[in-house]
């Protein structure tokens, strides 16, 4: 027990240092950081470059890490966030991830993408209690923390800039009228968050003994839901956060195995949220709006499309690109028709009703292993399996997020996202391995098997998916939802039980999503886990806002360019990755409402 | 209100920047898509140039990870790669024509890897492609190489239901997970030890089947699995499970996974202070600089010190070409071995798709740096009776174990 305790401690440690550096920025932006995950894997790499090859003493390296990575956020802040959030928080954020898909690339390509072994700089089993060995190393991390932290609280309490820092957080208009350079503060935060991020990553190295530029996606995933569960903006909560997380998580994983860390983690996060909606000590405003509300709706109107468009759009996808029979275009076209149509019925979640839910892939792998199940065990035809695995996927999606509909804002961001990662672990749980030879669909005895065949299933599907989008938003049902989302305080007053409406909408993405990833197992014909990934969650959410998030047509849009760059930057491998970015966040920063809305 | 349903709101102020913003909107649609067309259309290269000399070039695609979390194994498999492409044309490439090979990125990921696997039974210069590197990348593509006739070589897929679910089209001479792993169990019986605590990566296409191996064949011999746990690669920190893994006081700890997860598990086992031989690892830089790691034991095909004169010439040429690398590991071995099984197929039954397939059946005793000489089992697919050499890690390096 006292082995699992320590344990815990030391990885809520680390949780700690990462949930401040997060919430910080939170406080004084409104903007979830994702580039803080970056510089975790980023800090560990420089500290090992500086020790290992430059052969500096730790001593010396560690500030010349903080002052790095301290350095590049005042650049990533100056450059793409600041300007961003200064009128939309969510292009900001989806900026944000932009930028931490270039730093793992370039610190990638800096580096390689080996595990290294990091330095034993300090002795890291010298002490024992009971069987449960630590170092001075452990013991200089806890400590090191415990300055960071006091400093930290003396700044915001006592320091000018400081308490500009706390009032910003408060009121950043009101900030502004009394005269505080906002802009300077959140520099501030911004480098104060990175120097910590960079700190923890050097931590974790310290810790685990090896890594590599991409080992911090998965701490910098806990640190930010350690963040959430204190409450996003309290840097107190925050600490405690970090290490309530740690210590539960230890103790999970030592009664129920390391496989259920995901589930157990997420579980936490959603029950507290359940609980306290704000989090452990964070507040809920009396009156929230949601990120979403407000801002697109707001800001920007779609761009009338003409007739003739519409026409020439059904020609060139349905008509034309099939006669191509270029068996690589069409291939590429069913993964971008089967992401149009997950992220089309996307829309009426993420745009009508605002909810920015992060765990599409949650009802994607149910929609796919219903669907395998379904014509392997049952032997339905594909044709019944198909809208039966959306149904499914809707069901069960909707009775699994049901408790959460009282969360509010970034909240129930994160709690989707938990939602859709812990759905498929569960999965993984029930069904270890992967699904094999899953049928094709069959047309009167016939197999359909080349990539015409299914290209035009999928279109098919999404023509349907788009008549049936733009019915409900025509709907007496369609205006409901979108007066949730964007104003529910008017839309509550007017009777409307905006909570029901949020599930409804959610149901019906969880449909299509459920569909699209039936359409997937049918073609890949082998599915398992390690398919359904929080990137695939992420990337739905990005072509719905590229296309223009209440746009079921923007989202085919989104589609093909998410999807069709991937493919189209092809001719320069090694910096795929770094372009793609550097697109999204010019599109992001020119486009903020999305390409086919109008900025205004 | 109006803000409701903003796509049926028109005004007519600013009617002139609307238009223009409405035509530049749909004029960059449409310029997209034409581009999007014409790189597609593009990516066919066209081979008219090829003439009918008989040195034209053989092209074999890789479809690998080049960026992204498996980007490490896609960088070494790059390097062996091109050191042995370079030998072959030294040497005269395939009967005269000269090999050259494709890289394609996939990052492992299913929807690139199928988009990749199109694209290569598209390029009709393409004879056989390398690839990919998990399974879960390599299966969904199975279906369109079978389709397009291609041989997909999956020499990294130790999954054994890479080629036992796939087509004739399917090859492989990476060691199945199930050989390696009852290997694995019976030799740590014939240590005399009776007792072993596992832990193996909770991954559906490679670590759930290897345990399951591993586990049936312990069952059959008799050696007892105090606890098992599952874990994942992505985890940095497994005392609470591995404190578990210990209760039960096995005489020896096994794992079966890669040597990152290695490096971390067997760091954190000797730091929960548990004292038993080490099973598990992989020769693989962060593993092999891991100082916990010192004694670890596995089977291993390939080891940079064996004193065979072949693979004492592969493991020069290799360290003279990348002098930064300092280890050579089964993953160059196996990819450079890869180069060479495909060259001798395509020598033995022709350059095109159809020959090399004919190749890959009639292929008998390759030189093979892993193997020593590669004979395929026709019914498998995959290397017929793989040898396992007990090797164990001393002073950062691999060398034969006696025991």
């Amino acid at each position: 027990m006292l082995d699992t305790l320590i344990a815990g401690l030391l990885r809520g440690n680390v949780y700690a240092l990462g949930a401040v550096g997060i919430s910080l920025v939170f406080g004084v932006m409104n903007v979830v950081n994702f580039a803080q995950f970056s510089f975790f894997g980023l800090g560990a790499m420089l500290a090992w470059f500086f020790i290992t090859t430059l052969g500096l003493p730790f001593w010396l390296a560690l500030p010349l890490v903080l002052v790095v990575c301290a350095a590049l956020g005042l650049i990533i802040n100056i450059s793409v966030v600041r300007p961003l959030a200064k009128f939309l928080p969510l292009a900001a954020m989806l900026s944000t991830y932009a930028v931490s898909q270039i730093l793992d690339n370039a610190s990638q390509i800096a580096f390689t993408a080996q595990f290294r072994v990091f330095p034993p700089v300090l002795p890291n089993s010298n002490l024992h209690i009971g069987n449960m060995r630590f170092g001075t190393s452990d013991l200089v991390m806890l400590s090191t923390t415990a300055v960071v932290m006091l400093v930290m609280s003396l700044f915001l309490k006592y320091g000018k800039v400081g308490r500009a820092i706390r009032a910003t957080s408060q009121d950043q208009e009101a900030a502004l009228q009394m005269g505080i350079p906002v802009g300077l503060v959140q520099h501030v935060s911004f480098v104060i968050a990175s120097a910590l991020g960079g700190l923890a990553g050097v931590f974790i190295a310290l810790y685990v003994g090896v890594a590599n530029p991409a080992s911090g996606l998965n701490i910098g995933l806990t640190a930010f839901v350690a963040a959430t569960l204190g409450g996003l903006g309290s840097l107190v909560g925050a600490v405690i956060g970090g290490f309530v997380l740690g210590i539960l998580e230890a103790f999970g994983i030592h009664f129920f195995g390391d496989t259920s860390r995901q589930i157990i983690i997420f579980v936490i996060l959603i029950v507290v949220l359940i609980a306290r909606p704000g989090g452990l000590l964070g507040k809920v405003p009396l009156i929230s709006t949601e990120p979403l509300t407000g801002t697109f709706l707001g800001k920007g109107r779609p761009l009338r499309i003409p007739r003739w468009v519409w026409a020439a759009a059904f020609v060139v996808l349905g008509i034309v690109i099939p006669l191509l029979r270029n068996d690589y275009v069409l291939i590429t076209g069913t993964q971008v028709l089967i992401y149009a149509i997950i992220a089309a019925g996307f829309t009426v979640t993420a745009g009508q009703a605002g909810v920015l839910a992060l765990g599409q892939a949650g009802p994607i792998a149910i929609g796919a292993y219903m669907s395998a199940a379904l014509t392997m065990q049952l032997h339905f035809s594909f044709w019944v399996a198909l809208p039966v695995a959306g149904l499914c996927a809707a069901i069960v999606a909707s009775i699994l997020a049901s408790p959460i509909w009282g969360v509010k804002g970034h909240y129930i961001s994160i709690a989707t996202l938990g939602l859709g990662i812990t759905i498929v672990a569960v999965i993984q749980l029930i069904v270890p391995q992967g699904i094999y030879n899953i049928p094709v669909p069959q047309w009167f005895g016939t197999a359909l098997t080349t990539p015409t065949a299914y290209y035009l299933i999928d279109f098919g599907v999404l023509v349907i998916t788009l008549l049936v989008m733009w019915r409900i938003r025509r709907s007496h049902l369609g205006k409901v939802i979108s007066s949730v989302g964007s104003d529910e305080v008017a839309a509550l007053a007017s009777g409307v039980r905006g909570r029901n409406y949020k599930a409804l909408a959610f149901a019906i993405s969880a449909f299509f999503a459920g569909i699209g990833g039936s359409l997937l197992a049918h073609q890949y014909t082998y599915i398992d886990p390690t398919i359904f990934t929080m990137l695939m969650s992420l990337l739905v959410v990005t072509i719905v806002i590229m296309g223009g998030v209440s746009l079921p047509y923007g989202a085919v849009v989104g589609a093909i360019i998410l999807i069709g760059a991937m493919e189209l930057l092809r001719f320069t491998p090694e910096l795929r990755i770094i372009v793609y970015g550097l697109v999204l966040i010019l599109v992001v920063r020119f486009r903020p409402g999305g390409i086919l809305v109008r900025n205004s | 209100m109006s803000s409701l349903h903003p796509d049926t709101n028109v005004t007519d102020k600013g009617l002139t920047m609307k238009s223009v913003i409405r035509n530049a909107a749909v004029a960059s649609v449409a310029v997209l898509a034409i581009v999007s067309l014409a790189a597609c259309a593009s990516g066919s290269p066209s081979s008219s140039t090829s003439g009918s000399a008989s040195k034209s070039t053989v092209y074999f695609g890789v479809s690998a990870a080049q960026t992204g979390q498996y980007a490490q194994y896609g960088q070494q498999f790059k390097e062996a790669f091109d050191l042995a492409v370079e030998q072959v044309n030294a040497k005269g490439g395939i009967n005269g024509h000269p090999v050259a090979l494709k890289y394609e990125d996939s990052q492992s990921d299913p929807k690139q890897s199928v988009a990749v696997a199109q694209k290569f039974v598209g390029d009709s210069s393409i004879s056989l492609v390398f690839g990919d590197f998990s399974s879960a990348a390599s299966i969904p593509a199975s279906p369109i190489y079978t389709a397009g006739k291609l041989v997909q070589y999956g020499f990294n897929n130790s999954n054994p239901d890479f080629t036992a679910k796939g087509s004739e089209y399917q090859w492989s001479t990476s060691i199945t997970t199930s050989a390696s792993y009852q290997w694995t169990a019976d030799y740590i019986k014939k240590q005399g030890i009776k007792s072993v605590g596992v832990t193996y990566l909770n991954t559906a296409d490679w670590g759930i089947p290897a345990y399951n191996a591993f586990k049936t064949e312990a069952k059959k011999i008799g050696l007892k699995i105090t606890d098992a746990q599952g874990v994942l690669d992505t985890s940095d920190d497994y005392r609470p499970s591995l404190s578990n893994a210990v209760v039960g006081k096995p005489q020896a700890f096994a794992h079966i996974g890669y040597g990152p997860d290695a490096a971390k598990i067997v760091t954190q086992l000797r730091a929960i202070g548990y004292k038993g031989t080490f099973y598990g690892g992989q020769d693989e830089q962060s593993f092999d600089g891991t100082p916990d790691a010192a004694g670890s034991i596995v089977g291993a095909q390939f080891l940079e010190t064996n004193p065979d004169p072949a693979v004492q010439a592969f493991v020069k040429a290799f360290k003279k070409k990348y002098p930064n690398e300092a280890d050579v590991t089964g993953f160059e071995a196996g990819a450079y071995d890869a180069l060479n099984v495909a060259v001798a197929a395509a020598k033995a039954g022709g350059t095109t798709r159809a020959g090399i397939l004919k190749g890959f059946k009639a292929l008998k005793d390759v030189p093979s740096v892993v193997y020593g000489k590669i004979t395929f089992d026709q019914t498998t697919r995959r290397v017929a009776s793989p040898d396992l050499t007990p090797t164990i890690l001393k002073a950062g390096k691999w060398i034969a174990h006696n025991g």
